[in-house]
């Protein structure tokens, strides 16, 4: 399969097809977490008091932070459509976030992703390879709202 | 950190900048904050055992600093509209990268005031650029 470049037909199903809904929940401890990593010192995303002073009803989330999937031990984590596919190993290609109403701790969201294109593609250092690009939405459970959009790109090789 | 911008005062051309250090330390906390424990960013003999010369910084991290570097301009009373990076090579651990973002476009459009930027991550040595990518935020006048 992986000799030829075209798309199987489970590829080309794939595509378009929206993913089983994931709840994401945004936790104060999550966005702190993230805050900590990435590196922020706005004391807005660690302390309550700090929030409320830059007018937030509670910690809001930087820009990016969607929150954590709720873990299943059961279920495998997988919001996107699934195919068939012949490569074994990935890379992530690249992100690209929309950030449409302020997500703050308490919020859960769901998201659904779908696989707006696939590729196969030759490259000089990995052979061929299938390029997945993916658009995800998330919108917040309490009142419906979209409060983001991002759209990736995963290489598989 | 960056100090937040007004509108008026910033100029197309500007560039911004932010120097974090990448120690693996960094990287834990990173995988415990995205869920992403992925054994090439934390476990020397795993990321070498896969052909790599040390463990490597999680490209996601990389697309997040942009978004604290754009979240710094903005300030409290601005706000990150989109941005999105390209992971073009990899980055191994245990050195500075330098997270830049430089004005393109300044405009106004449906009441805001907007800075289209270029954006990206560059290593120690200053040259090589991994995560090109663009972004757009709104900013007070």
């Amino acid at each position: 399969m992986t000799d030829e470049l075209e798309l199987t037909q489970d590829m080309k199903d794939a595509i378009d097809r929206e993913g089983d809904p994931v709840l994401y929940e945004v936790t104060t401890l999550g966005i702190r977490t993230f805050a900590r990593a990435v590196g922020y010192t706005n004391t807005k995303y660690y302390d309550e008091g700090a929030a409320l002073a830059a007018g937030h009803s509670t910690l809001p989330s930087p820009p990016g932070y969607l929150g954590m999937p709720v873990w299943n031990p059961n279920k495998e984590p997988s919001r996107q459509p699934t195919f068939n596919n012949p490569f074994t190993k990935n890379l992530n290609g690249g992100t690209q976030v929309q950030p449409i109403q302020q997500v703050y701790a308490g919020d859960v969201l769901s998201a659904v992703s779908r696989i707006t294109n696939l590729t196969m593609s030759p490259s000089k250092s990995l052979g061929k390879m299938l390029i997945r690009e993916t658009e995800t939405v998330y919108t917040r459970q309490s009142d419906g709202v979209v409060v983001a959009k991002t759209q990736g790109q995963g290489i598989s090789y | 950190m960056v100090s937040a911008q007004n509108w008026n005062e910033v100029s197309e051309g500007q560039v911004f900048t932010l120097t974090e250090p990448m120690d693996s330390q960094r990287l834990v906390i990173w995988a415990a904050a995205s869920g992403d424990f992925y054994q090439i960013h934390y476990d020397d003999d795993f990321a070498k055992g896969n052909n790599l010369p040390d463990i490597i910084v999680h490209g996601a991290l990389k697309g997040m600093l942009v978004g604290r570097l754009l979240d710094e301009i903005c300030g409290d009373s601005g706000r990150v509209t989109n941005f999105g990076v390209s992971y073009r090579g990899m980055d191994p651990a245990r050195q500075d990268l330098t997270v830049h973002a430089t004005v393109i476009k300044k405009y106004e459009e449906n009441g805001e005031h907007l800075l289209d930027l270029e954006v990206g991550v560059k290593q120690e040595d200053g040259s090589t650029e991994t995560t090109p990518g663009t972004a757009t935020i709104a900013v007070p006048a």
